[in-house]
């Protein structure tokens, strides 16, 4: 499903991959040394100690025009990878949306017209995909969802695999290496195009996998393209807050790099809802990328860990990783005992069909539905 | 003919100021779209190259449909990195911890 770029969008796409490699390679590296020969020895000599926290460590960065000339080289390696694939999307949307046409007959695709976009999704541009991950610019869209796909492994220096599924595979073996289960059916929330979806169904041949999200674009996008992929699939437009799924109906509910898209007042009613439709003795597992322990070591760590909160439209992942997690699964009902905050890994080394020698290594946070 | 269907280019958020200000943001930002296209040009002309040492004479499919081999993937990534190199030259120099 995916369009082909012409000679120069290629290269100008290729640009993009170098240049964020270079700012991740050449310029990045240099940060700390700079910090602890020129930036921290001022504030010692002015205060007579060192920043304690990283809000005294950003009081002093962004005075810094090194600091800020990366940042923004950084913010804006984003915005021109976004550039440079909507070139290709917008020249070839017209063909791709009769091509969904084609790619039907697998799974299901249920939208949901009346569906209400909530705010966390349309107050500002997440990652700063241009028109967000929500937009209709025409009738059918999809456009959105294959800005997203063919932006992938450009963000990822082509480490994500042809499917662009290496997260998925590192929940997939979590579950594997740790949780004794044959599921029947398996959830997975906020699935956009599906990219993380598929990895499920291939897992677990005799499953039945849906996926849901608010976006139509993601989900036509997905039902498409999961199609071309000869997997099935059954998407539908649901907000995870409130679905309308039956009580128990799951036996796996997943997500990944969901949560932290979402706001303070979503997480309890999307954790309810996880235990409200799964079948008693069933896992909810969420992969995200924010740990849960403050580094609390160096200040700065801390500091440039949050880069993506504020420069690259990512508000709510800062304040995810402040909530009590294990408090909000306890009174969701889930067995306080199977409550884990832990690590799930891909690599590509374990996955076959991954490039480089890319290594993974995210969070999860599982627990078990009461039997 | 129905009416082309134009994509928004622009991400709704928070306008941040990084360095003076804007329209010292603007430049740099400009500086390296140029740089971008500078780039686009030296792959377009390298195809080129390819395609005329082999064939008497190419048509502009030819340039679409050209598949550059691992190896000279790997050579353009390498002169991209030296072009970036260059034009990066000050702020690698701003960072400087020596």
């Amino acid at each position: 499903m995916q369009p082909i770029p012409t000679h120069d969008e290629a290269v100008r796409q290729d640009f993009v991959t170098d240049f964020r490699a270079f700012l991740t390679d050449e310029i990045y590296p240099k940060i700390a040394p700079y910090y602890k020969s020129k930036i921290e020895p001022d504030f010692v000599k002015e205060h007579g100690r060192t920043p304690e926290d990283k809000v005294e460590v950003q009081n002093i960065m962004l005075q810094d025009s090194g600091y800020q000339s990366w940042s923004f080289l950084q913010r804006i390696s984003q915005q021109m990878m976004f550039t440079s694939v909507i070139d290709t999307v917008e020249r070839t949307l017209e063909d791709l949306i009769k091509k969904t046409k084609e790619y039907s007959t697998l799974g299901s695709l249920e939208l949901d017209q009346s569906i209400q976009m909530p705010r966390y999704l349309t107050a500002y541009d997440i990652h700063q995909q241009p028109g967000g991950y929500h937009t209709e610019n025409t009738k059918n869209d999809i456009s959105a969802g294959v800005v997203y796909d063919i932006s992938l492994p450009i963000y990822s220096r082509d480490a994500m695999g042809d499917e662009n599924d290496l997260l998925a595979q590192a929940t997939i073996n979590f579950i594997k290496n740790n949780i004794n289960t044959m599921p029947k059916k398996i959830l997975d929330m906020g699935c956009y195009i599906g990219n993380s979806t598929l990895p499920f169904v291939r897992a677990f041949p005799e499953s039945e996998v849906h996926g849901i999200d608010v976006a139509a674009p993601g989900l036509r996008y997905a039902h498409a393209r999961a199609n071309a992929l000869n997997a099935s699939v059954h998407f539908s437009q649901q907000n995870a807050e409130s679905m309308s799924f039956e009580t128990n109906t799951f036996d796996i509910v997943t997500s990944c790099l969901f949560l932290h898209e979402t706001s303070h007042a979503a997480i309890p009613k999307i954790i309810n809802e996880c235990a409200r439709i799964l079948k008693p003795g069933g896992w909810m597992i969420h992969l995200d990328v924010y740990p849960f322990q403050r580094n609390a070591v160096e200040p700065l760590y801390d500091f440039l860990k949050d880069w993506e909160v504020t420069n690259n439209n990512e508000d709510f992942s800062g304040a995810l990783r402040e909530m009590d997690l294990q408090g909000i699964f306890e009174e969701a009902g889930f067995s306080k005992e199977t409550i884990e905050f832990t690590s799930a890994e891909a690599s590509s080394e374990t996955n076959e069909g991954y490039t480089g020698d890319f290594y993974l290594k995210l969070p999860v946070y599982v627990a078990q539905k009461m039997a | 003919m129905a009416k082309k269907i134009t994509l928004p280019r622009v991400a709704k958020g928070k306008n941040l100021v990084y360095l003076d200000d804007n329209s010292v943001d603007n430049i740099l930002a400009m500086v390296m779209t140029l740089t971008q296209e500078i780039s686009v040009l030296t792959d377009r002309l390298d195809t080129i190259e390819h395609l005329i040492a082999k064939n008497d004479q190419i048509d502009l499919d030819d340039i679409d449909n050209f598949e550059p081999d691992y190896q000279l993937q790997e050579k353009r990534s390498e002169r991209r990195k030296s072009l970036l190199k260059r034009v990066l030259l000050p702020i690698e120099k701003a960072l400087d911890s020596k």
